[in-house]
């Protein structure tokens, strides 16, 4: 079976699927608005690595990598993939579960699991935190900033370039 | 010579002991973590006075490369093991209740900088630039209000692990090998294509999230915003220096083609630009050292793009540099983490703080004497004689930056020094301790002052060794045959 030339391999259908794994989870950290669901789509994305990563070292026709007494003349499945996958697999298992521990604090303190809430939150809390004024002064147009009260004086030689 | 491995052994176990050490006596447990870092540096010290500058490699378990774990030591490595303790051991939490988890995460974090620095194998690469986002992300959720900028730093680096683990599987698809010799040996027939180029684009983003390159780095501002300022400073000045340790080996190695050395340079460049008009722009202490952070280390991106020795001596000098004054300056922002315009007249009642923020400020810009100003110089040297209008762009873009440096640094050095007494309550005063270790940094600041000529002569030797990947292939010996398996010694 071919498709615009491409004859169409398990193979290719297996490559295919993990780059697409790795597309999904990309557009899904981007795109969902809801923190648990990034999470999710960081886990898709990861699956699709490691997916990835067996295949480079896969063949169809070999046996599993495990020496017993008698030697076989059987070609075997290069084991260093498998075994870099099952390191990343557990990387991945901890760092998902730190995520899901920060996503419990984060709902304690911002009350929401929404990224641009939690964003603009962060953003106030920041400048509050910092002592400025938050409501947008760097970003908005000119003529809505309020003029500054006539006998103010500028508090540096330096602020007064803004 | 094999002790150099105690290094990342000790503090990782010593991380897990401290908890349960803690538990039995609380003095016992606050002790353990400074003094095993103390040993980290003892030993560090003694493999590299035994070593005397020659490099050498440890195959650990006796398994020959590329099969099994390689460690390799060099200049380069010890210096980075070195600072890796040193920095630790200065930046340590003594201050303020004994919390047994933020010093098993510091334990952690050291552990796995120091593995960065030896590691000579892609994979043991990974594995502990994983072990040092894992660390990282619970040192920033420390912080009272940090858990939203250490989740959103922890989704980036997540997705920037995926990137670098899809640049790994690319590159073992292409050679069959993770081992860093033997790529360095097989690169030329099998890497440089766009497939390795394409490798190396992803293994840069991924790791660059580490480093604060320019598209992956929006973690910056609001991790160093809101992280406590001693974990700020560990992350601006060492974690950042250790991924941009491991770009160099890769690009020096593996990735030696025209093309992976320009896209560092465009990106090097971005991060130079945004970062000093973004530091420019900052209203608050705190973020104007993340921004001026991400600039910095985007020069340190740019030389390293200059082909040649010449480019790791350049990149050397100003990440060495920048892992001096920023920690420094961190410490100093500890108080004055307010609006800037809050800081007007804060050196009256100050004075120690802002003459070392001055000092601070001055080598950042690039004032002669001070180091800064010969970082920066080897820096315009090297991408003067290039050929090519890419650099000599760069080249202008570096000048401008410094400028906008200079504008914002002095602006604030002007705020403090104010005369009139100001309206807001003047800033606290910083702890005893922030101002004895920013006193320290900046001690060493003048050191090198005075040291310049040897301290350059002996940089320029570790970079002419880091630069040879002759070299580096021939002091790991390979195993005869790399197809079979148990293939052990």
């Amino acid at each position: 079976m071919t498709l615009f030339g491409l004859e169409i391999t398990l193979d290719l259908i297996l490559y295919t699927g993990a780059f697409g794994l790795i597309v999904i989870g990309a557009a899904g950290i981007v795109l969902a608005h809801h923190l648990f669901r990034v999470i999710l789509a960081l886990a898709i994305a990861e699956a699709g690595a490691n997916l990835l990563l067996v295949l480079s070292g896969y063949r169809w026709d070999a046996i599993a990598p495990i020496l017993s007494g008698s030697e076989s003349a059987a070609p075997m499945v290069d084991p260093v993939p498998q075994a870099m996958v099952l390191t990343a697999i557990v990387i991945g298992v901890g760092v998902q579960a730190l995520a899901v521990g920060l996503a419990m604090q984060v709902k304690k303190t911002y009350g929401t699991l929404d990224m641009s809430a939690i964003r603009q939150r962060l953003e106030a809390d920041i400048a509050g935190t910092a002592g400025i004024a938050t409501t947008g002064s760097q970003d908005a147009p000119l003529g809505e900033r309020p003029l500054p009260p006539a006998d103010a004086v500028p508090v540096t030689p330096g602020s007064s370039a803004r | 010579m094999n002790q150099i491995v105690l290094i990342v052994v000790l503090p990782l176990l010593a991380a897990f002991l401290v908890p349960i050490v803690a538990r039995m006596s609380a003095s016992l447990g606050a002790a353990l973590g400074p003094l095993v870092m103390g040993v980290c540096l003892w030993i560090t010290g003694t493999v590299a006075i035994e070593s005397a500058g020659n490099a050498f490699a440890i195959n650990i378990g006796g398994f020959m490369p590329p099969l099994g774990i390689t460690f390799f030591v060099d200049r380069l490595a010890l210096l980075f093991a070195f600072l890796t303790a040193l920095l630790v051991l200065v930046l340590w939490p003594f201050q303020g209740e004994h919390r047994p988890r933020e010093h098993a995460l510091t334990l952690i974090l050291a552990a796995a900088s120091g593995g960065l620095a030896l590691s000579g194998d892609l994979f043991n690469i990974y594995v502990f630039y994983e072990l040092v986002s894992v660390a990282s992300f619970g040192l920033v959720a420390t912080g009272r209000r940090s858990s939203a900028p250490a989740i959103r730093y922890l989704i980036l680096s997540g997705f920037g692990s995926v990137l670098a683990l899809v640049g790994i599987a690319l590159v073992y698809t292409q050679t069959g090998t993770l081992n860093l010799a033997h790529l360095s040996q097989l690169a030329p027939t099998h890497l440089i294509n766009p497939i390795g180029l394409a490798a190396f684009a992803l293994i840069l983003l991924g790791v660059g999230v580490k480093a604060e390159l320019f598209p992956v780095n929006t973690w910056v501002p609001e991790v160093y915003a809101t992280a406590p300022n001693r974990v700020s400073a560990l992350l601006a000045g060492l974690v950042s220096k250790l991924a941009a340790l491991v770009i160099l080996r890769l690009l020096v190695l593996v990735f030696a083609q025209e093309q992976a050395l320009l896209v560092m340079l465009l990106l090097g460049l971005l991060g130079v630009i945004t970062g000093e008009l973004a530091a420019w722009r900052a209203q608050d202490m705190n973020r104007m050292l993340a921004y001026s952070s991400i600039g910095q280390l985007g020069m340190v991106f740019v030389a390293f793009s200059i082909p040649g020795e010449t480019g790791v001596f350049a990149g050397l000098a100003i990440a060495l540099h920048h892992l001096v004054v920023k920690p420094a300056l961190f410490l100093l922002a500890a108080r004055w983490g307010g609006a800037l315009s809050g800081l007007a007249g804060a050196a009256g009642g100050n004075l120690p703080a802002a003459l070392l923020f001055t000092l601070f400020a001055l080598s950042l810009v690039g004032v002669p004497p001070l180091p800064g100003f010969w970082a920066k110089l080897l820096l315009v040297m090297g991408l003067a004689e290039q050929v090519g209008p890419l650099y000599h762009f760069a080249l202008a873009g570096i000048l401008i930056a410094t400028v906008v440096e200079a504008n914002y640094l002095f602006r604030i050095v002007s705020t403090l020094f104010h005369r009139d007494s100001p309206a807001s309550p003047a800033p606290q005063k910083h702890s005893g301790g922030d101002i004895a270790t920013a006193g320290l940094f900046g001690a060493s600041l003048i050191a090198a002052v005075l040291l310049l000529i040897p301290l350059s002569q002996s940089l320029k030797t570790i970079a002419q060794q880091t630069a040879d990947a002759a070299a580096y292939r021939a002091v790991v010996t390979l195993a005869p045959t790399t197809s079979t398996l148990g293939d052990t010694q």
